[in-house]
């Protein structure tokens, strides 16, 4: 089963070929990129967009342009390809690349996108609960690292590419492949206009 | 056969056009209602809507032409400009159709595209000709020399006329978007009643903003009793403004640039006092005065194509 797979949740969008569980190639660039890289990855992979069986997509949580970005192009792909999909959390691509580490995305206003019980979670990083020695991941753990090291979790050096989402990572996880349309972005935060007229 | 997509603001919507600019589908999922608690258009809300209606309604205008995509030569899609936000979810959607396809991909300039719209079947307009672009976001004057061809004669220094009668429209409680609904509310009031002055700006340019204020002060000073009373004849005189304000400039542009035929074009062209005011006017059919992919598509037969893989990096603008 011919696999892309791809995020564009944080700021490195990742993309990858997979065949069968073997990476046959993988690129890092920009979200305005990812279909620049797609096509490289095919060309990579000596493989025609018709020779794809399936597409794996990150859905974040991340930056919201971002994800829609990779929704829309999976979207695009799955309606002239008739190809179905799956969509993978950001947070759990990046806890499979770095077992046993936490993952932290950047969600900007100086919060952060983790999982909290195993669960996804939009909170301030002072307010993370974290038990000394545990590795952080992620741009937020990247961002915020000053902080999290005074926690006594431990971050990575910057350019470690444990921080990224990889996307080979989002093909070993994706399951229950079907209509891509289905596939619904995970953004964590209303608008904050819809915040607005709630109050 | 062109595939149009159009998500630079609050419409989602895909066209298939013909080479010759017939029109076989044009579908529209307009997002107003989903706007309208917020008083104003929700780049956040807009651009999540967008995701979720822009492979629906490109699937739609398939099926109503009777066409699959093995039917489409070429992609158009708006790259500018808009909410950017909104017009990434349709570049990238654009994107990867072209892409899967190995079909080439126009991108379109939304201005173009209005303009555009004058040039679909059953009955084109050809160039030269001064055009007014009025809409929520714009307004223009443009000398349109040929196909994709144009000069910049003037433009608003403040609101957009569409902006000033949602604004309007607003300030009598007509809710949002209140264009439409002064519209007809002008209908039954007086336009002479209130004398409400539009700044007369150098050059060809316009300034809305004074006349809003000017409408702020006359609805302050009444009670609710009032305003009921006199609400269609506010409308009315308010409306009459802007449209004055509109027509002379029109009239002004087209004997400086030395043209005969003026057309009008944008989601003000459906106003129909102005449609009134210029009877010998080309103005667009109603169903492409507002955003559309038609009008998209329509561009894209006087845009210069980007083959493949030359538009896999392309970016949108938000404004030029
Ligand atoms: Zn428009």
């Amino acid at each position: 089963m011919l696999i892309l797979a791809f995020d564009t949740a944080t700021e490195a969008a990742t993309s990858a070929l997979v065949d069968d569980g073997e990476v046959l190639a993988e690129r890092v660039s920009r979200a305005q990129t990812l279909l620049e890289d797609v096509d490289a990855l095919l060309r990579q992979g000596g493989a025609h967009p018709r020779d794809l069986d399936a597409l794996a997509v990150g859905v974040g949580p991340g930056s919201f342009t971002g994800v829609r970005i990779g929704l829309a192009a999976a979207r695009g792909l799955a309606l002239a390809l008739d190809v179905s999909g799956a969509g993978v959390s950001t947070l759990a691509a990046l806890a499979a690349g770095a077992p046993g580490a936490l993952p932290v995305v950047d969600a900007r206003r100086r919060e952060i996108f983790t999982l909290a019980d195993g669960e996804p979670a939009v909170l301030a990083p002072e307010a993370l609960d974290l038990d000394p020695g545990t590795v952080c991941v992620g741009d937020g753990a990247r961002r915020y690292r000053e902080l999290l090291e005074e926690k006594g979790a431990e971050v990575p050096p910057d350019g470690d590419e444990r921080h990224l989402p990889r996307a080979r990572f989002h093909a070993a996880l994706a399951r229950d492949f079907g209509p891509v349309e289905l596939v619904e972005p995970l953004y964590l935060r209303v608008p904050d206009a819809e915040q607005a007229v709630k109050r | 056969m062109i595939l149009g997509i159009e998500t630079s603001c609050d419409e989602t919507a895909a066209a298939l056009v013909t080479g010759e600019g017939e029109i076989r589908a044009s579908v529209v999922s307009s997002q107003a209602d989903l706007h309208a608690r917020y008083g104003g258009v929700v780049p956040e809300v807009a651009s999540r809507r967008h995701l979720e209606l822009v492979t629906p309604v490109i699937r739609e205008a398939l099926s109503e032409a009777g066409a699959t995509l093995d039917d489409v030569d070429r992609v158009a899609v708006t790259q500018g400009p808009g909410l950017i936000g909104a017009l990434l979810v349709g570049l990238a959607a654009a994107k990867a159709v072209a892409w899967a396809r190995r079909l080439p991909l126009v991108p379109v300039d939304h201005l173009n595209g209005h303009v555009a719209s004058l040039y679909l079947q059953p009955d084109p307009l050809e160039p030269p000709f001064l055009c007014l672009l009025a809409s929520g976001g714009h307004t223009m004057l443009l000398d349109v020399r040929g196909h994709g061809e144009h000069e910049l004669l003037g433009t608003t220094l403040d609101d957009a006329a569409g902006e000033a009668f949602d604004k309007g429209a607003r300030l009598l409680g007509l809710g949002y978007p209140g264009g439409r609904e002064l519209d007809r509310l002008a209908r039954d009031g007086d336009p002479k009643a209130y004398a409400f002055p539009v700044a007369r700006v150098p050059g060809l340019d316009f300034s809305f903003s004074g006349l809003k204020t000017a409408l702020l002060y006359a609805v302050r000073d009444l009670t609710p009793e009032e305003l009921e009373a006199r609400k269609a004849d506010l409308a009315a005189s308010y409306q009459h403004a802007i449209v004055r304000a509109l027509v002379e400039r029109v009239r002004e542009a087209a004997a400086q640039a030395g043209r005969e035929t003026i057309a009008v074009v944008g989601g003000v062209a459906a106003n129909s006092e102005l449609r009134a005011s210029l009877p010998d006017a080309r103005l667009a059919p109603l169903a492409l005065c507002t955003d559309n992919a038609a009008m998209i598509a329509s561009a894209a037969r006087f845009t210069p194509a980007v083959a493949y893989p030359g538009y896999l990096g392309l970016d949108a603008y938000a404004s030029r």
